[in-house]
């Protein structure tokens, strides 16, 4: 099919022609301006074309720009998601980490009273031993008898006091490792959750010398994520140890818990240490933020102390903090923590 | 004749008019908010110029790379201005240019020296990115 967009002007342009033949005939004087009118309006034709082509050039280069538009688009949501996984897998790592961690504190921290239960039964099977050849030899006298009863005394109650610890121990332990490994809900008793992390978190406290005193009502029931809050005191207590005292002083830690309104737990973690610059305080929750880099430090543990705060249990963190005079981290958040959206 | 010297912006082109030599320059982008306003004074200033009696040979470098309908039309009046005055003997040229690969600049480059018989007209291409 022959499409011509034109074709209505190009007739009247070869009807113009045939008038103008008739008109050179008939009025001869007024050929030459008809003439020029014909030439105009086929001028005016031939722009009229040019302007199609440009507006079409136009849209057309109009449409290649959306296409682009919309392929970067794509592009950003795509690396946007490959994002997301990737600070999803980074979290998970800490969580492996902090598992492990959790472990080593665990194997340390029952040590000492499998220890102590373990050599007070080595003293009791000898002096049993001693008491048994004194008992075959016949020459046992009541004041050995005396002696070997108080030693069984002394060392059993030892004993069971260290094997009632560690038992105590792997069930503080246990709660806070499968909290922390299924981020689980559940209602539980803040103070004890909050103390069974401490304990875990002993064998990188003790040696510090730091003094740790812990303000909690007893009797506080929430309704939320304990392993989440216990790994975001353990970063915090870990934050504390690794930066607020360079200079390996013993220095003062506060954990405070008061409830705000009855449905609202205030948790504030405080050391007197160095404390940090305004410029810093700004900028600790952003990820890979770190004054430690190269020495250990990712700058990932307090963006997810933050994404845990916020996105878990709901609430708000907020951190005070001057130089010299040390920092202060306080949450803020629901005792039952909402259901989701 | 002064010449004419407007810096371009996002919208609107680059027109360097050097009288004195006959060079006559448009460069750049251009969709104006407002044709009339923008092209105005040039109009006015060519006009003026082509009115001279002098008869320095002129050349106009069309290094547009992105005009809108209206800013086409201007274009499609200038040439006509220039092609009025070649047909009483002043010479001139025009030169169209387009970036390598963008072959409709080209075709359109032809199209619109089609009412141009006095005027000397030619394409020239020129790598991406060297003009603007
Ligand atoms: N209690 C604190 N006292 C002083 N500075 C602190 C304290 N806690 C955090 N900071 C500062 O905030 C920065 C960011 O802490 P964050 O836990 O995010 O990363 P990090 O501890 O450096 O590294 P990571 O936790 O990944 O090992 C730290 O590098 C440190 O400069
Ligand atoms: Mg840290």
């Amino acid at each position: 099919m022959n499409f011509n967009l034109f074709a209505a002007e190009e007739q009247a342009i070869e009807k113009a022609r045939k008038l103008g033949e008739a008109l050179a005939v008939a009025a001869p004087d007024c050929a030459a301006d008809f003439e020029e009118l014909v030439e105009a309006f086929q001028r005016s034709t031939r722009e009229q074309r040019r302007l199609v082509r440009v507006s079409d050039r136009l849209q057309a280069q109009l449409g290649a720009a959306n296409q682009e538009l919309e392929r970067r688009r794509q592009e950003a949501e795509t690396a946007l998601a490959h994002l997301r996984e990737a600070q999803e897998a980074i979290i998970q790592a800490e969580k492996l980490a902090s598992l492990g961690a959790l472990v080593a504190g665990v194997a340390h921290e029952i040590n000492t009273p499998v220890g102590i239960a373990v050599s007070c039964a080595s003293h009791l099977a000898d002096a049993t031993r001693e008491l048994r050849r004194l008992s075959d030899d016949g020459t046992i006298s009541r004041g050995d008898f005396a002696r070997y009863l108080a030693t069984a005394g002394d060392t059993a109650t030892l004993i069971l006091t260290n094997c009632q610890r560690a038992a105590q121990l792997i069930t503080g332990f246990k709660q806070v490792a499968v909290d922390r490994a299924s981020a689980e809900r559940r209602r539980f008793n803040l103070s004890k959750t909050l103390q069974e992390t401490l304990a875990s978190l002993q064998p990188k406290l003790r040696p510090s010398g730091h003094t740790v005193t812990v303000l909690c009502p007893a009797d506080v029931e929430l309704d939320s994520f304990p392993g989440v809050l216990s790994q975001i005191l353990a970063n915090l207590v870990m934050n504390a140890l690794t930066h607020a005292f360079p200079d390996g002083r013993a220095g003062r830690l506060t954990l405070a818990v008061e409830l705000s309104d009855v449905n609202m737990v205030r948790l504030s973690f405080a050391d007197d240490g160095v404390g940090m610059s305004e410029d810093n305080r700004l900028r600790v929750f952003e990820p890979f933020f770190t004054t430690r880099r190269g020495h250990g430090g990712t700058g990932l543990g307090l963006h997810i102390v933050h994404n845990l705060v916020v996105g878990a249990l709901k609430g708000s963190i907020t951190v005070d903090s001057a130089i010299g005079t040390g920092t202060r981290f306080v949450l803020l958040f629901p005792r039952q923590t909402p259901e989701r959206d | 004749m002064d010449s004419l010297n407007i810096p371009g912006t996002g919208r609107t082109p680059t027109v360097a008019f050097d009288f004195a030599t006959g060079h006559l320059r448009m460069s750049g982008e251009s969709y104006p908010d407002d044709v009339a306003t923008f092209f105005g004074p040039v109009f006015t200033a060519l006009r003026a110029y082509l009115a001279e009696s002098v008869l320095i040979p002129i050349q106009f470098d069309m290094e547009l790379l992105y005009f809108n309908s209206s800013s086409a039309k201007v274009l499609m009046n200038i040439f006509q201005m220039l092609e009025s005055v070649a047909r009483v003997g002043r010479p001139v040229s025009v030169i169209w240019c387009y970036e390598d690969s963008d072959e409709s600049m080209r075709e359109l480059g032809e199209d619109f020296s089609e009412d141009l018989h006095h005027v000397a007209f030619s394409l020239r291409n020129v790598p991406v990115g060297s003009i603007g």
